[in-house]
C-alpha cells in the first residue's frame, strides 16, 4: 500500500520514502487550487522532508518556497524547515557551523520561539494540529539540538535539551529525545528516567512501555552480574513488556522482549539473590515466569506463522521485526 | 456483501412505497364512498380505519429497510484500547479500510510513533547518507517494483 | 369571543424584492466583512516570556505526575514527588519568586492582561459598530410599514418586537416590519455563516457571547496567584497513595490471555 503524504515520513523505510518523493511533481503541479486545507500544507511539509531525504533538493526547494509564500519567512516552523534545508545541503563542517550560528542568532532574538504553532492552529483549527499537544512547539530550539547531535557534539546537545526541558517539562518528544541521547551514551539510568517522564505524559503509549522495557533489559545486560541491580532491572523490564502487551493485543515487540527476559531469567534462576523490598518491583515466582515464557513463545510463533503466510489481518507487522522474532525462536530451538 | 444489503434495502423501499400507495388508494376510495353515500342517505359516514394488512406491510417494510441498512454498515471499530491498539499493530492500514477500499481519513496509525521517530529532531544528514547507501546497494530497483 | 377573521393585507410584491432581499444580502455581506476584519485585526498571539512558560509547564508537570503516577514504580515516583514538592513549596518555578505570597496582583495594573482586554474591546466594537449602522439604515429607509407575513402563528407578546415602528393595535403579530426582519436575520444567519466561512468564524461570535460568558474558569489567566496554585499542587502530590499498574501485571496478562 502506498504510504500517505499526510504523515511524517521520518520513520518510513527508504523504499517508501522514495515513493513519496516521486510524487513531488504531481503535488507541486496541482498546488494552485484556491481553497487551502490543512492537509495541503501538511502534504507540502512531508513532501519536503521526503525529498530532502532522497536527495531531491530541487523539489524540496520548491516546497519550501510554497510554504514560505504562505506562512511568511518569519514563521517559526518555516524557519526551522529552512534551517533543515540548509543543514541537508551543507557540505562540510564549516557550513554546518554557519547554520548553527544562524539558529543561535534566531534564538537570541526571541528566546522562547513558541508561538509559531499556535498561530498555525489559529489559521487552521483542525484536529491534527491541535493533537498531539506538544508537536513541534519549539521548532528552532529543537533543530539546534538535533544539529548539535548530528555534528557529534553530544554533551552540548544534552545540555541544551535539559535546558529546554527545564522550562518545558511537558514536552514528551523532547524527553524521548533526551532518553535516546543518554541511551546512546550508555547512561541507562538517565535514559530510564527520561522515558519514565514520557510515560507520565502519555501513560498509554504501548511502544514507550516496550521501549522502556528494552532499555531496562539493556541496562541489566551491561550492569555486570552483580545480582541486585541486575535483577531489579530485569524485574521491571518484565513488567514493562507485560504492560505493553496488556495495552496492545498481539504486540510483537512486547512479546519479543518478554521472551528475551523470561529466557534469561529461567537460565539464571539458580543464582537469584535475595530480594529486598525497597519500593522496587520484585520478580514474580519462577512458575509464573515459566508460564509467561510459554505464553510468549506460543504467541510469537503464532505471529510469525501468520505473517509468513501473509494471512489476512496479519499483514501490519514490520518484516524486519518478524524476521528477528523468527530468529529468536529458532535460537531457542522451537519451530512449529 | 454489499449487494445483499443493497437488495434488501431496495426491496424494503419498494414494500414501503407499496404500503403508502395502498393507504392513499384506500383513503381515496373511502372518501369517494362517503361522498356517494352522503348524497343518498345524508347520514354522517363512519370513518373507517386503515386495513390491518396495510399497517402490517408498513411495519415490515420499515424493519426490512433497517435490516438492509444495518447489514450494509462497515464493521464496528473496536472500542477497547488494547483491541484497537492490537488491530493497528497486527493489521496496519488494512484493518481500517472504508467501504470504498481506501484507508479511512482519520486513520493515524499508532498515535505514539512520533515519540520514537521524533520528527522535530530529525537528523536529516544521516538520513540522506543512509538513503544514498541504500540506493548504492541496489535498493532503488527494489523500490521500483 | 368571536372568531377573528383572517386578516389579509394586499402588499406590493415589489416590497419583497426591494426590502427583504437587500436587507438579507446586506446582513450576509456585513457578516462576511466582519469575519475578515476581525481576522485582520487579530493581534498576533502574545509571546509568553520564558519564565511564564516555565511556570505554567511546571505546574502542568506536577498535575501530570499526580494524574499518571501509576505508570511509575514506587521508588521513581517518590523521588519525583519529593523533588517537585520541595520545588513547588520553595517557589523555584515562580516567574518572580520575590512576589510569592503577596496575594494576587490587580489585573488592571498588569500590562499583559490589559492586552487581552483590548482584544475583547476590539471584538465588541467590531460587533457593535456595523450593527448600529445597519439598524439606523433600516430605520431611516424602511420603517413604518409591514413587509411580510410569517407562516406560523405567534402570541401577542411578539407584537412589540415584530411590528416595531408600525402603530396598529389590532394587527395580527404574524405581520412583520422590516426592523423585525433585521432582527430575525441577526439570529438566523448563523448557519449561513457557518456554511460560508467555516464553523469557527468571527461573524457567529455574537451568539457565543450571548450564550455563555466565561464558561471555563481560567487556569493561567490574570488574577490567579501561581504561588497558591503551586502550594495546592504540592499538597495534592504529598497525599497521593502510590500504586502502580505494573503490580501484578503478569498475573493479569496470564489470566486475560488464557481465559
Amino acid at each position: 500500500m502506498a504510504p500517505s503524504l499526510l504523515f511524517n515520513p521520518a520513520k518510513l523505510p527508504p523504499s517508501e520514502a522514495l515513493q513519496l518523493a516521486q510524487q513531488a511533481p504531481v503535488v507541486l503541479q496541482g498546488s494552485s487550487s484556491p481553497s487551502e486545507t490543512v492537509d495541503q500544507w501538511a502534504t507540502f511539509e512531508n513532501l519536503l522532508l521526503a525529498c530532502l531525504r532522497t536527495g531531491d533538493d530541487e523539489a524540496a526547494a520548491k516546497c519550501m518556497d510554497q510554504l514560505e509564500a504562505r506562512f511568511g519567512p518569519d514563521n517559526e516552523r518555516v524557519m526551522a524547515l529552512r534551517g533543515l534545508l540548509s543543514e541537508a545541503q551543507a557540505e562540510n563542517n564549516g557550513e554546518l557551523e554557519a547554520v548553527l550560528k544562524q539558529y543561535d542568532a534566531i534564538l537570541e532574538g526571541n528566546s522562547t520561539n513558541l508561538v509559531g504553532h499556535d498561530r498555525l492552529r489559529q489559521l487552521f483549527p483542525d484536529r491534527r494540529f491541535a493533537n498531539p499537544p506538544c508537536l513541534r512547539l519549539q521548532p528552532i530550539t529543537k533543530r539546534r539540538i538535533a544539529l548539535l547531535r548530528s555534528m557529534g557534539r553530544v554533551s552540548d546537545a544534552a545540555t541544551a535539551l535539559v535546558q529546554l526541558l527545564d522550562f518545558s517539562p511537558t514536552d514528551a518528544e523532547a524527553w524521548s529525545e533526551l532518553s535516546d541521547l543518554y541511551f546512546t551514551q550508555g547512561l541507562y539510568s538517565q535514559a530510564i528516567y527520561a522515558l519514565e517522564e514520557v510515560l507520565l505524559l502519555s501513560p498509554n503509549a504501548w511502544n514507550i512501555h516496550a521501549r522502556l522495557g528494552e532499555v531496562q533489559y539493556m541496562a541489566a545486560t551491561t550492569s555486570g552480574s552483580g545480582g541486585g541491580s541486575q535483577q531489579k532491572y530485569l524485574a521491571e523490564a518484565l513488567k514493562r513488556f507485560a504492560r505493553s502487551i496488556e495495552l496492545c493485543d498481539d504486540y510483537l515487540r512486547g512479546y519479543y522482549g518478554l521472551k528475551l527476559v523470561t529466557t534469561r531469567l529461567l537460565k539464571e534462576q539458580a543464582k537469584q539473590a535475595k530480594q529486598t523490598d525497597d519500593g522496587e518491583f520484585t520478580l514474580p515466582d519462577p512458575k509464573t515466569i515459566e508460564r509467561l515464557d510459554e505464553l510468549a513463545t506460543a504467541k510469537l510463533s503464532e505471529i510469525v506463522r501468520h505473517s509468513t503466510l501473509k494471512d489476512r489481518g496479519w499483514r501490519g507487522y514490520d518484516e524486519r521485526e518478524v524476521a528477528a522474532a523468527r530468529e529468536l525462536l529458532s535460537q531457542n530451538g522451537i519451530e512449529r | 456483501m454489499t449487494w445483499i444489503s443493497n437488495t434488501i434495502t431496495v426491496f424494503g423501499g419498494l414494500l414501503l412505497a407499496h404500503a403508502c400507495y395502498s393507504a392513499q388508494e384506500h383513503a381515496a376510495l373511502q372518501s369517494f364512498r362517503a361522498a356517494a353515500t352522503s348524497t343518498l342517505t345524508s347520514s354522517t359516514p363512519v370513518a373507517s380505519s386503515l386495513p390491518v394488512d396495510i399497517a402490517i406491510e408498513t411495519i415490515v417494510a420499515t424493519l426490512v429497510i433497517v435490516l438492509g441498512l444495518v447489514l450494509g454498515t462497515r464493521p464496528l471499530r473496536p472500542i477497547q484500547w488494547r483491541v484497537w491498539a492490537g488491530k493497528i499493530e497486527r493489521e496496519g492500514e488494512e484493518g481500517f479500510l472504508g467501504n470504498n477500499g481506501e484507508v479511512e481519513k482519520d486513520y493515524m496509525g499508532n498515535p505514539f510513533t512520533y515519540l520514537e521517530s521524533r520528527p522535530s529532531f530529525v537528523d536529516i544528514r544521516r538520513q540522506r547518507k543512509e538513503f544514498a547507501e541504500w540506493i548504492k546497494n541496489g535498493g532503488g530497483d527494489a523500490g521500483k517494483k | 369571543m368571536a372568531q377573528v377573521p383572517v386578516q389579509t393585507i394586499h402588499r406590493d410584491p415589489q416590497l419583497f424584492y426591494w426590502i427583504l432581499f437587500p436587507i438579507t444580502i446586506v446582513m450576509i455581506l456585513t457578516g462576511v466583512l466582519r469575519h475578515y476584519a476581525s481576522v485582520l485585526m487579530q493581534s498576533a498571539p502574545k509571546k509568553l516570556d520564558q519564565k511564564a512558560i516555565r511556570e505554567q509547564r511546571s505546574l502542568l508537570h506536577g498535575i501530570n505526575l499526580r494524574g499518571n503516577f501509576h505508570a511509575l514504580s514506587k521508588k521513581s515516583f517518590a523521588t519525583r514527588r519529593d523533588a517537585l514538592v520541595t520545588a513547588f513549596e520553595s517557589g523555584a518555578y515562580l516567574k518572580d519568586p520575590e512576589r510569592a505570597g503577596q496575594g494576587q496582583p490587580n489585573p488592571l495594573s498588569d500590562p499583559s492582561s490589559m492586552e487581552g482586554m483590548m482584544g475583547m474591546m476590539k471584538n465588541q466594537m467590531a460587533m457593535i459598530i456595523p450593527n448600529t449602522l445597519i439598524m439606523s439604515w433600516i430605520n431611516a429607509f424602511f420603517s413604518g410599514y409591514v413587509i411580510m407575513k410569517l407562516p406560523f402563528p405567534l402570541t401577542i407578546k411578539f407584537k412589540s418586537m415584530l411590528q416595531a415602528g408600525v402603530m396598529t393595535k389590532d394587527m395580527d403579530p404574524r405581520w412583520m416590519s422590516s426592523i423585525s426582519w433585521y432582527f430575525l436575520c441577526i439570529f438566523g444567519l448563523q448557519s449561513v455563516f457557518n456554511f460560508l466561512l467555516g464553523s469557527d468564524n468571527a461573524a457567529s461570535q455574537m451568539a457565543q457571547q450571548m450564550g455563555g460568558m466565561g464558561a471555563a474558569p481560567q487556569m493561567f489567566g490574570p488574577g490567579v496567584d501561581p504561588d497558591k496554585q503551586f502550594k495546592a499542587e504540592a499538597e495534592n502530590l504529598a497525599v497521593i497513595e502510590h500504586y502502580s499498574v505494573l503490580d501484578d501485571v503478569e498475573e493479569r496478562l496470564l489470566e486475560g490471555i488464557t481465559a
